[in-house]
């Protein structure tokens, strides 16, 4: 019998693992391996690849703007993350209450999700373009501003943030908003009614209702959802690429976008993949703490 | 919409492709029918053909299957096309430079980097042994088209069309501040002055001039080239940017944009789209633009008629070279097809093929007799464009990393001195030294 | 914007007169949180109004400066342009062709793989979960090249099956992950010994009893691979890049022009719109399920 069970579990993991290490864990291993040799497409032919150690992860690292560079990534992905957890608890806890109309409201929330991202960047470029930007048009008749906004190129920094920063940001944050609302509604749904009915008695306002009930229950898919969100953030890469390239002046540049252009603009998959070996080692740092919130629950 | 060409004529492709749609109710079924629907292998009478697009979709589609039926009357030989649409092409060459699959002759562009980076396995593949199948190159095309399909002393296929970057602005607004066309640098900064608007705040209403298309590193090109520069010596070995020319260039550049205020200091920001700006009005002359665009305008948008010319590329402090670069047909490494591919391009290289290729979509063409006809004279705006390709000079340069070094990014050589140079007013004497430095350090990559 | 503000409204009567002696704290804090979520329903929906809207207009007019909130003139021409311009139907066709298969397909394989990891103890179990969820990590830019070159020596560039192999790939890990945390809390251990009981073999008692009462996780775990399938253009422009198998997010590409930005904006926006109702109208129909589904899989332990 035992034997049997094992072959079952076995028959119906493998599909799934061979998937897991062709598409994922192979590519990982040759991207990494890639990024201990010499590797530039101008070289290749008549050079080969020699193995060079760790000299593509030094000349990354002495790059100032790769510096910069992981600095950004780390930023970007803070503050995208907690913003677009913060505004998924709003909108979660304004979407759990039963009011006419609801689906018709969540579903606008979750549009953001059926606009491709492409096509996302693409739009919100036009509409936060210097000079041609409605909303600034919109913003000075109003009297709220005398000149325009440079939403992706006002080059003045505030230690790390900056304008352009902050914008792309806003755009990653209305890319990732429905996932984030529809897991945490998902999790609303799992705390039991009477909690509240109990704590309306007790005379709770809304606010402590959240605090003391909403949030501590809610604790365990937060944390889940953080991880994800952060190991996600860490290698995002379309919306800065398409939106700034990583300009002004490299303040909304992220080693995805680092990565991407060493290989692909300068010919040098090298020092490119030994980037993304940096966003691997990142994200792996994460992911520990996933993997063993994961793996205590292994089994019965 | 009907099928595409070769899924119509290629009977065993239409089969699959009815069994698909039977089966696309169940999943697992759908699976097993769309592995029968790969590409047909080419067959010794059926050569692949990729190209861009170019002008109107549709009518780029008409005028190669009118072509490709043609050719297939004649000789007998299939061709098959697919189009690569332009915001895949660079990785979709540069896969192909690597061994990615590829078709047996294509409408292609740099092939100085993309044969550099294929070496002798991919890529693009030299045609010199079929080379006297056109005795009279030299005297049929215009010299600088010539230089875009020779590399390393091979001879690698037929120029078709011709990038070349003439100045185009707003006669309405021209007109209106009493302005005659641009001709030399010493007009361009007049006119600009005299059309940038900003209302009480200081927003720009209208800039007077934007260097050159969205692409920040080929903005530079033709005024270092007009101050008299070059960026390499002949054989591209040898870096050659810390020079008076480039100071000229630079400052001149600069001193557009900070102190006769008239371009954008955004304009080597991504989201910079000069086409756009113009046809809304609110950059009134662009100084270096793609051939594309005059035809896109006349066609795309009918509201501007009559609002709009070009002029010949502006007089400098020592020429009028003009940015300028060549697509060309060619063969790719890895065809077994060698001989029919040829033959397709000696076909599509004759006058007639040349004419209806320029006709299609509105590019020009690099062979003379193509711009000698009456399409390329009716219009005022198409005799500009055939005039200034007598001072055309190509953009590419011989090594295979120049698109690495003008690349419109951050890390991009010639993109940081740029930066520096212009944007953020640096000291020319400081900064042109290390610029030379790195951009050597570049090209001796591929030594 | 009415609309949502009546709707809105009523949540705050409705709610307001349920609670009792707290209402006045708890009517400022509604009141502060419905003007903060319409201020952000509208950062929400602004560029999806600004692509409808523009599909309704003139490349021209588009352009225009100032902008026009309102378009000056309604024209549909912009969407006989799209259809006319790229064979949009078909890239439509093969998109909903190949992400449902693929979400299908991931779906499937993402059940049995997370049933049994989450019921059964096995030698190499935590192996195996360990090197699912690391997948999860790598950053996609990382995988171009040898995943290329996979579906290339497999002969399936440009085959619906070359894409439909990639996208199964990359949502199952998260699959898993998610269909895992389903099966261990919701879905309890003694339905499928009891009908192992009753003779049913593992498989079949995972078939007949597990599946069917996991049902809604199932459809949750699928709306996410179709979406994720449904939006994705990397991959589909590495694999797929040629005429007729092309999906609609590759085929928006062809707007592109030579000398980049975009030709015929009106008809790329209204591309854009036809490219996101399929998966709208998938999502209506669908979405009650999202929720539930997702109620107990989102991974609480």
């Amino acid at each position: 019998m035992k034997r049997q069970q094992r072959i079952f579990c076995y028959l119906m993991v493998a599909p799934a693992l061979l998937f897991t290490i062709v598409l994922g864990i192979y590519p990982m291993l040759a991207s990494l391996q890639m990024s201990f040799l010499e590797f530039d497409l101008i070289r290749v032919r008549e050079h080969g690849t020699p193995f060079v150690g760790l000299r593509n992860y030094i000349t990354v690292m002495q790059d100032e703007r790769f510096v910069q560079t992981v600095i950004n990534t780390v930023l970007f992905t803070a503050i995208a993350v907690s913003t677009v957890v913060a505004m998924g608890l709003l909108f979660s806890q304004l979407l759990s209450a039963n009011f006419r109309g609801r689906t018709f409201v969540r579903m606008l929330v979750c549009v953001p999700w059926f606009v491709p991202p492409v096509v996302a960047a693409a739009i919100w470029m036009w509409l936060l373009n210097t000079d041609r930007s409605p909303i600034n048009f919109l913003l000075r008749e109003w009297g709220w501003i005398d000149t325009n906004i440079k939403f992706l190129t006002d080059k003045n920094t505030w230690g790390p943030f900056s304008i352009p920063m902050l914008s792309v940001a806003a755009v990653r944050v209305w890319n990732g908003l429905p996932f984030v609302v529809i897991f945490l509604l998902a999790g609303l749904q799992s705390i039991p009614r009477d909690l509240y009915e109990a704590a309306e008695v007790d005379g709770a306002t809304l606010l402590q209702k959240f605090r003391y009930i909403t949030l501590p229950l809610l604790r365990p898919v937060l944390v889940v959802l953080l991880i994800l969100l952060t190991m996600t953030g860490l290698g995002h890469f379309e919306i800065n690429f398409i939106m700034t390239g990583g300009g002004p002046q490299n303040l909304t540049n992220i080693m995805a976008v680092y990565s991407y252009n060493e290989a692909f603009t300068f010919f040098r998959f090298d020092t490119g993949s030994a980037a993304s070996g940096l966003i691997l080692i990142l994200t792996g740092i994460i992911c520990v703490f996933y993997i063993r919130s994961q793996a205590k629950a292994v089994g019965p | 919409m009907p099928c595409n060409t070769h899924t119509c004529r290629d009977g065993a492709a239409r089969r699959h492709f009815k069994h698909l749609g039977l089966a696309t109710g169940v999943s697992a079924v759908a699976i097993v029918a769309a592995a029968t629907f790969s590409p047909v292998p080419a067959q010794a009478q059926k050569i692949e053909f990729w190209t861009q697009h170019y002008g109107d979709l549709i009518a780029w589609r008409e005028v190669i299957a009118g072509l490709v039926e043609d050719f297939e009357a004649e000789s007998g030989i299939e061709v098959q096309h697919e189009i690569v649409n332009w915001s895949q092409a660079f990785n979709t060459w540069l896969t192909v430079a690597q061994g990615g699959a590829a078709p047996d002759c294509a409408d292609m562009f740099w092939l100085h980097s993309f044969s550099g980076i294929g070496g002798e396995e991919f890529g693009p593949r030299p045609i010199t042994e079929f080379r006297d199948r056109w005795p009279n190159l030299e005297d049929e095309f215009f010299t600088g088209s010539l230089q875009d399909v020779n590399w390393e002393g091979e001879f690698y296929g037929i120029p078709w069309r011709v990038d070349i970057r003439p100045i185009l602005y707003r006669t309405d607004l021209f007109a209106e501040a009493g302005l005659a066309a641009p001709d030399t640098w010493e007009d361009l900064v007049t006119a600009s002055k005299a059309l940038t608007k900003r209302d009480g705040n200081g927003n720009v209403e209208r800039w007077g001039y934007s260097f050159g298309p969205g692409n920040a590193g080929q903005a530079l090109v033709p005024y270092y080239w007009q101050a008299g520069g070059d960026f390499m010596t002949e054989d591209g070995s040898t870096a050659t940017i810390d020079n008076e020319a480039m100071r000229t260039a630079l400052s001149w550049m600069r001193d557009m944009v900070h102190e006769h205020k008239v371009v954008t200091p955004e304009f080597m920001e991504k989201g910079h789209e000069p086409f756009d700006e113009f046809v809304a009005g609110t950059v009134a002359m662009i100084g270096s633009v793609p051939v594309a665009w005059p035809a896109r305008i006349a066609r795309e948008f009918p509201e501007l008629e009559g609002k709009w010319a070009l002029a010949i590329a502006p007089q400098g402090p020592e020429d009028r070279d003009t940015y300028s670069g060549a697509g060309y047909f060619g063969v790719l490494r890895g065809s077994e097809n060698v001989e029919a591919c040829v033959q397709w391009l000696e076909f599509l290289s004759r006058d007639d093929s040349m004419q209806r290729l320029s006709e299609g979509t509105g590019n020009v063409n690099p062979k003379r007799a193509v711009m000698a006809t009456d399409f390329w004279g009716d219009t005022e705006w198409k005799q500009t464009l055939t005039a200034t390709l007598e001072n055309g000079r190509t953009s590419q340069h011989p090594s295979p990393v120049w698109n690495a070094l003008i690349a419109p990014q951050p890390g991009a050589v010639i993109y940081d001195m740029m930066y520096s140079g212009i944007v953020e007013q640096e000291d020319l004497e400081e900064l042109l030294p290390a610029a030379e430095k790195n951009m050597q350090a570049e090209m001796d990559r591929a030594n | 914007m009415t609309g949502i503000a009546d709707t809105l409204s009523t949540f705050v009567g409705g709610r307001a007169r349920e609670s009792g002696p707290s209402s006045k704290a708890d009517m400022m804090t509604k009141a502060v949180v419905i003007v903060v979520a319409g201020l952000l329903l509208i950062y929400i929906l602004l560029p999806v109004f600004w692509m409808l809207k523009s599909s309704f207009q003139t490349s021209f007019d588009i352009r225009q400066m100032p902008p026009q909130w309102i378009p000056s003139s309604f024209t549909l021409s912009a969407y006989n342009d799209a259809g006319v311009l790229i064979p949009i139907w078909r890239y439509l066709f093969n998109s909903t062709l190949v992400s449902l298969v693929a979400s299908v397909v991931a779906t499937a394989m993402a059940a049995t793989a997370a049933y049994v990891l989450s019921r059964f103890r096995f030698p190499g179990a935590t192996t195996i979960l360990t090197l699912i969820l690391v997948t999860q990590l790598i950053p996609p830019i990382t995988r171009v090249f040898p995943i290329y070159s996979i579906i290339q020596d497999l002969h399936l560039l440009n085959t619906y099956t070359g894409v439909i192999i990639a996208y199964v790939g990359f949502s199952l890990p998260f699959a898993v992950l998610l269909l895992r945390g389903y099966f261990q809390s919701s879905c309890p251990p003694e339905l499928a010994e009891a009908a192992m009981v009753d003779g049913c073999g593992y498989f079949s008692a995972f078939w007949r009893v597990v599946l069917p009462v996991s049902a809604p996780g199932i459809a949750a775990v699928g709306i996410f691979t179709f979406l994720n399938a449904w939006n994705d253009f990397l991959w589909a422009s590495l694999l797929v890049s040629s005429g007729e198998m092309k999906t609609i997010q590759v085929g928006i590409g062809d707007f592109a022009s030579e000398g980049g930005g975009i030709t015929y904006v009106n008809a790329f926006m209204a591309a854009c719109v036809l490219a996101t109702v399929p998966a709208l109208i998938m999502f209506i129909f669908m979405q009650r399920w999202l929720v539930s589904g997702l109620t107990a899989g989102s991974v609480k332990n």
